[in-house]
């Protein structure tokens, strides 16, 4: 028998259909497709596919987790944890724990938490640049519970319209007490400054250092064995109180940002991990829906269940929660409803750890430089 | 031909398309089937499916793929909008999800095909506009490059590498991450 005929050539619209369905979990596999021959890699590189590519996938991969270990000499580390093909110039920061991320972007604090300087810096993990941000005007003044977050200046929910987004601007908000008020400031990388702060008249005490959730275009953050979230709008810079369930349990709530768009928060009751999503409504009479139960005896080896599963991080958009157990580490992808162990070191060093979400489509120089440079490759 | 007929016979025929391949082969399908299909739906509202719809860039051996593609989803779709209110919801679940396996089944079945069928059925789709057959050819090629070198892509797919060395060096020194 003759070989098989060669394939016949697919034409460059047909070619980006298909790098358009390249997962965007596994990003080392579109880099390595940019890399075939140059009108592959023009393709890949040109931002009218990169747009594209981001319309089809809307919500940025996860790409692994950040979180604080002991490093040498009792110093904290915070290192990156690997889910996909991505890897990070470095992957370990010294002297700094992470607390919230965006788009490749991780914020993190010194330790202890108490101090109340608040120094702030902002890890790239895609570029391996690093800011360490001015203090806080007010810092003196500054009660010891806070929170904070890192944007994308383009971000809206899980989505991001920046394509650029790596190298573009972002902001920072911080939320805490300033003696009786509430007090919200947000740094903005463009002017390398905070601006003026927002303040309410109620003290929204005992913020909680889990990580903040981005919905639609307002930030929501947690609070110590409250009945209550406090929102940001980033729009309006107004901020307000958010409502919990009375039926939810007033620990374990861990915020995210649900697949539909919606706020949401996981916990746990027993062996099972409860999903809440917020219904329309008011803020102030919020509405909550138990949306999901997920039995864990199904997806977790029997160790892992010895005693209740703690809720140690919750990736916005893509509904990945990961759970700290007995028996290790737990990712819960929710839409597959599958489990899988992620090797972090130690159940979780009593701190939570970071979800690490965003697109790596390649932006090749040398594929755009290469413009015009003859009928380039075809297929036989 | 089939607008040719009569009575009884001319409404049954109504909801029948006759599709003409390039090499002359005929084939008679459903409405429902044929319409999965944009370009061919788009036709069918202009009226200028008398006499049958020639495609002159599908082959018989892929537009008999094709159509036999277009058979099960269609049946899906109407089985779909038929079910839904005779069970109740853990029930119609349960169908539903019967439903979605076997169909999945089907679809995995009919990419076992060697690499120059998944491109005809590529370009086919394409031609005809049918949205769920372009999407899972062209998940199965994004599928099959998964772990593989640019080398062996190329090879995959007899793709002629014009960077010269020091071009490629240079993509592989940005991106190096990938390659590790």
């Amino acid at each position: 028998m003759a070989a098989p005929p060669p394939p016949p050539a697919l034409m460059d619209e047909l070619i980006e259909e298909f790098l358009l369905r390249l997962p965007p979990e596994d990003p080392a596999r579109l880099v390595r497709a940019a890399l075939v021959c140059k009108p592959w890699g023009r393709l890949v590189s040109c931002p009218r596919f990169r747009r594209r590519y981001r319309e089809h996938h809307r919500t940025p991969p996860l790409l692994g987790f950040v979180q604080a270990a002991r490093g040498s000499n009792s110093t904290c580390l915070t290192h990156f944890v690997s889910t996909s093909s991505f890897r990070p110039p470095r992957a370990e920061l010294s002297g700094w724990i992470a607390i919230h991320s965006c788009h490749g972007r991780v914020l993190c604090y010194p330790p202890p938490v108490k101090p109340p300087e608040k120094r702030l810096l902002v890890w790239n993990l895609v570029t391996g640049e690093q800011r360490e941000l001015p203090r806080l005007p007010w810092y003196p003044y500054l009660g010891a519970s806070w929170n904070a977050a890192v944007l994308c200046a383009y971000s809206v929910g899980a989505g991001c319209s920046n394509l650029d987004c790596h190298h573009g601007p972002f902001v920072v908000v911080f939320v805490g007490t300033l003696r009786d008020k509430t007090v919200v400031g947000v740094y903005s990388s463009v002017t390398d400054a905070w601006g003026e702060p927002t303040f309410t008249q109620d003290r929204h005490k005992q913020f909680c250092l889990l990580t903040g959730s981005l919905v639609g275009n307002a930030l929501y953050f947690n609070k110590m064995m409250g009945t209550k979230l406090l929102k940001y709008d980033l729009t309006t810079r107004e901020i307000s109180a958010i409502n919990l369930p009375a039926q939810a349990p007033k620990w374990q709530i861990v915020l995210m940002a649900m697949e539909d768009g919606r706020l949401g928060f996981a916990t746990m009751q027993e062996s099972k991990l409860c999903l809440w999503s917020r219904e329309d409504g008011q803020d102030g009479d919020a509405r909550w829906e138990q949306s999901r139960i997920i039995e864990l005896d199904a997806l977790l080896p029997v160790q892992a269940l010895s005693t209740e599963p703690r809720i140690v991080g919750c990736a916005d958009g893509v509904e990945d929660i990961l759970l700290g157990t007995r028996a290790g580490n737990f990712s819960v992808v929710l839409k597959s409803r599958r489990a899988k162990e992620i090797g972090l070191r130690g159940p979780g060093f009593g701190s939570f750890v970071v979800p690490v979400t965003s697109f790596c489509t390649p932006a090749l120089e040398t594929a755009n430089s290469g413009e015009g440079s003859g009928a380039g490759a075809s297929s036989a | 031909m089939a607008s040719a007929g009569s009575g009884d016979e001319k409404a049954a025929a109504a909801a029948m398309i006759t599709l003409i391949s390039s090499d002359n082969e005929k084939f008679e399908v459903t409405e429902a089937t044929a319409t999965l299909s944009q370009t061919i739906r788009h036709m069918i509202e202009d009226g200028c499916t008398d006499g049958g719809v020639p495609l002159p860039n599908v082959t018989s051996k892929i537009l008999a793929r094709v159509i036999e593609y277009c058979k099960k989803h269609a049946t899906a779709a109407a089985g779909e909008e038929g079910s839904s209110s005779s069970f109740s919801d853990a029930a119609f679940l349960e169908v539903d999800r019967a439903f979605l396996e076997e169909l999945e089944e089907f679809d995995d079945a009919f990419l076992e095909v060697d690499r120059a069928t998944l491109f005809d059925l590529i370009l086919a789709a394409n031609y005809l506009d049918i949205k769920g057959l372009l999407n899972l050819t062209c998940q199965k090629v994004a599928d099959s490059v998964k772990g593989k070198t640019p080398e062996q892509i190329r090879e995959m797919y007899n793709i002629v590498n014009d960077l010269t060395p020091e071009e490629e060096a240079e993509i592989r020194r940005e991106t190096q991450w990938a390659f590790e």
